[in-house]
């Protein structure tokens, strides 16, 4: 201010100064003008009449511009003086904390750098402001070394100073702050909106992509509580750019949200929120979405099972990798919950020419489809399943296999090809012309209350008047229907440890056996609504009972499943024949005297003659 | 003591082989049923003997019936048309095997070419070869190719039923073989009957005569 008043000190002595040699020439003009008084009294006058006006004109204009000069002048001077009370008061700040080395160790030897860069802070939004605008506790007098148990413990504390300028009212106005404030765990400003090199919005959110605006906070490690539970919002931006969605943004999926809105999810709990967010995926993949309806796993969702899996179960959420890391063995996803079954597979000629790099080899969705995930049919529909890819294996069987499609209709292909499993002859209710199994609750349809004679507790599971009761039932009621069978394996899981073919079954006495393995245990089958196969035990001996002989009329093998009435007869056949002529002939050896005596008599009688 | 040319020798050959196919039928079938009793040779090895035979019984069959019905000798099978005549025999055959044979009776049917089976006879050949046989070689080609015949399978009541007549009528003959023999050893010598059954002549008594 002074050298503004000396300026202008300065600029009236020198208008003095001028006033003085104007009239000291004038002085001295006068003096040369005695000569010719009237002449230069007419100029003189003449130029203080177009002078005067003209200089008071000049003045009255260089009056505002040089207020304007002044008014800049001391701006700039309060501005320099400003500048240098902070510059002294960063400068000392800036001593330590520029280096890079300077480390903060917290209670839990959590360790933080408190390097500041100054380039980053003099772009930030709170450049005007002094270190201590923030960080009240700290002066150019003192530093107290204040004591942190975390390093979330130290930013929670230190974002406080923000409501010093953002007020709670001001910061409700956003939903987000509004949610956040409101909760006790809430992330603090610094988790979103870093520290000392905050932006203005302005300035980047417009030119910025949804995602980039997005990840701005949710990159960051946040998380919110949900009934008790914990849910992550924090995205990995890595794996979200390594997805087969990097192109997409954010609000593709995430329709409700956008550089501007941000409501509040609203869900019980973590589970219901992946059950709701799997309906977003139908909008660009319908078709799959449409498979996935008809699952055993949509299946299991619809009656109340909230476990089953839906899209981000097996395709995450945010790292949704290639179909073709689905077919891998480490990226496919059924093993998370088919882990023994997996196992299972890996044993087998398909899991072992997967593993040994064949990628044709089949793996889960080869056989059970990615989506339209269905039950294990192998026991239902023995053939349809392999046969997808072993189309040569119908005519293989055929070179030396008779009857090889009757064996190959009733008989699952694992039912040989798992040479060591344990087997199980399913019976199963069909249709009689289609084939296909009477579902559980047409079957309670058709049976009414005889359906107990199905599936009610008995020690020794169904007999054979149990299945000959059904049958009449089903005659009566529904006469298309009847009772099937089909040998496969009592575990599933053993269904996927295929082995090679030259160790598969191939001897026929394994079957036409009366001692085989193949009919150790029998089940009836019912297929429940969600396709699940209910099992209820059947007690074996129906297999050779004369009582199923129409009940149960297709399931027939040769030798393994005869009937004992048969056999019984047979013997009781055969030892009559047998005994017809032992005892017609000791009849005769007995009665030889009774000939002989005939025969002598009648010499005798030929003799008298 | 007489000679009569009783079987000729189309009936004779197909009687052999008829012979030979049902006892290889018979060992067959037992190992392909009761293979938990005896096993002797392998299920495919007994399966595909059994259909070989099987096969072979059903030409000879045919060749008998064509031979029997061209020939017009089928009429030994057919029994008497009086229902009185037809019991009236039976009963007396079988007073004869049930009685008369013991105490030394003549057996009251005489062979002849043309009336060569006694009405008991007549009515177990009869069924047999009409009936019995016949219904096995239907079972048997249902069997052998279960799903080509799926249909009749079905239409006969099933698998398990077909094959339950096949093994009836396969315990019958089996069990009807040992009375079949053992008649057959109650000719005029106990090798008479088989020897004619080789040679065609059977030397049969002088009527009035008996041994």
């Amino acid at each position: 201010m002074s050298r503004f008043y000396d300026e202008v000190v300065v600029a009236s002595g020198t208008s003095v100064e001028m006033s003085r040699d104007k009239s000291g020439r004038a002085n001295h003009e006068s003096s040369l003008t005695d000569d010719r008084p009237a002449r230069f009294q007419k100029i003189r006058t003449a130029g203080i009449v177009v002078l005067g006006p003209l200089s008071g004109l000049l003045f009255i204009c260089l009056l505002p511009l040089m207020s304007l000069l002044i008014v800049v002048t001391l701006l700039s001077k309060m501005a320099s003086a400003s500048d240098v009370m902070q510059s002294e008061e960063a400068a000392m700040c800036m001593g330590c904390h520029a280096s890079q080395d300077v480390v903060k160790t917290f209670g839990n030897k959590e360790k933080m750098s408190v390097h500041i860069s100054e380039r980053h802070f003099k772009d930030s939004v709170h450049s005007f402001l002094a270190c201590t605008g923030c960080h009240s506790k700290v002066s150019m007098d003192d530093h107290p070394s204040a004591k942190y148990a975390s390093r979330r413990e130290f930013a929670v504390q230190i974002s406080q100073a923000c409501k010093g300028c953002h007020s709670n009212e001001q910061l409700m106005v956003k939903p987000m702050h509004r949610a956040a404030i409101s909760r006790s765990n809430a992330p603090p400003c610094s988790e979103c909106h870093g520290s000392h090199s905050i932006r203005k919005s302005a300035g980047w959110k417009e030119a910025a992509s949804t995602s980039q605006y997005c990840l701005t906070c949710h990159k960051k490690d946040l998380s919110t509580s949900v009934n008790g539970e914990t849910l992550s919002l924090m995205i990995d931006e890595k794996l979200l750019r390594g997805s087969v969605h990097s192109s997409h943004e954010c609000s593709h999926c995430h329709s409700e949200y956008s550089k501007t809105t941000h409501p509040l999810g609203e869900f019980k709990n973590k589970r219901e929120l992946s059950i709701a967010f799997s309906g977003v995926c139908k909008g660009c993949h319908a078709d799959k979405y449409q498979q996935h309806q008809g699952s055993i796993h949509a299946s299991l969702l619809r009656q109340g099972n909230r476990n089953a899996p839906v899209c981000t179960d097996c395709h995450g959420a945010h790292t949704v990798g290639p179909k073709l890391l689905a077919e891998t063995l480490s990226g496919t996803p059924c093993r998370k919950c088919h882990e023994s079954t997996f196992e299972a597979y890996k044993s087998s000629v398909h899991g072992q020419a997967k593993m040994s790099g064949n990628t044709h080899a089949p793996i889960c969705s080869s056989c059970h489809s990615a989506h339209q995930v269905k039950p294990a049919l192998a026991s239902r529909s023995p053939k349809a399943t392999c046969f997808g890819c072993h189309k040569d294996a119908a005519a293989l069987h055929k070179e030396w296999l008779p009857n090889a499609d009757l064996h190959l209709d009733a008989i699952a292909c694992t039912a040989c090809h798992v040479p060591e499993a344990e087997h199980t002859v399913y019976l199963r209710v069909t249709d009689s012309k289609s084939g296909a199994s009477i579902e559980k609750a047409k079957l309670k349809e058709y049976l009414g209350s005889g359906y107990n004679d199905l599936t009610g507790a008995r020690a020794n599971g169904l007999d054979d008047k149990n299945l000959w009761d059904v049958y009449q039932q089903l005659s009566e009621r529904k006469s298309a229907a009847g009772i099937t069978g089909t040998i496969g394996l009592q575990d599933c899981n053993k269904s996927h440890s295929l082995a090679s073919k030259k160790w598969a079954v191939r001897q026929c006495d394994s079957c036409h056996d009366a001692n085989s393995k193949f009919f150790k245990t029998v089940v009836m089958a019912i297929i429940a609504p969600d396709g699940h196969e209910e099992h209820y035990a059947v007690n074996r001996a129906v297999l050779g009972s004369v009582i199923t002989l129409l009940p149960i009329n297709q399931f027939y093998a040769i030798g393994g499943t005869r009937l004992r009435f048969l056999d019984i007869l047979g013997i009781l056949m055969v030892f009559g024949g047998m005994s017809v002529p032992i005892v017609h002939l000791t009849l005769r050896f007995l009665t030889i005297p009774i000939r002989e005596a005939k025969r002598l008599n009648k010499l005798r009688r030929e003799g008298r003659r | 003591m007489k000679k009569i040319y009783l079987h000729p020798m189309t009936v004779r050959i197909c009687h052999w082989i008829n012979a030979f196919s049902f006892l290889v039928l018979i060992v067959t079938g037992i190992q392909i049923r009761y293979r938990d009793v005896i096993k002797v040779t392998s299920f495919r090895t007994a399966v595909d003997i059994h259909n070989i035979f099987g096969f072979i019984l059903i030409f000879n069959f045919c060749l008998w019936l064509i031979y029997y019905l061209v020939s017009g000798k089928f009429k030994v099978y057919i029994p008497t048309f009086s229902l009185k005549g037809f019991v009236t025999g039976c009963i007396r055959q079988a007073r004869y095997y049930g009685y008369g044979i013991f105490v030394g009776e003549e057996n009251p049917h005489h062979s002849t070419p043309d009336n060569k089976f006694n009405p008991m006879q007549q009515v177990a050949y009869l069924n047999i070869m009409v009936l019995f046989i016949p219904l096995q070689i239907i079972t048997g080609i249902l069997l052998w190719d279960l799903k080509g015949f799926a249909y009749w399978i079905g239409l006969a009541g099933g698998v398990k039923i077909v094959d339950s007549v096949h093994v009836l009528l396969y315990l019958f003959f089996t069990s009807f073989l040992f009375v079949h023999v053992y008649l057959a050893t109650l000719g005029h010598t106990v090798g008479e009957h088989i020897k004619a059954m080789f040679t065609g002549y059977e030397e049969v008594p002088e009527r009035g005569h008996s041994h």
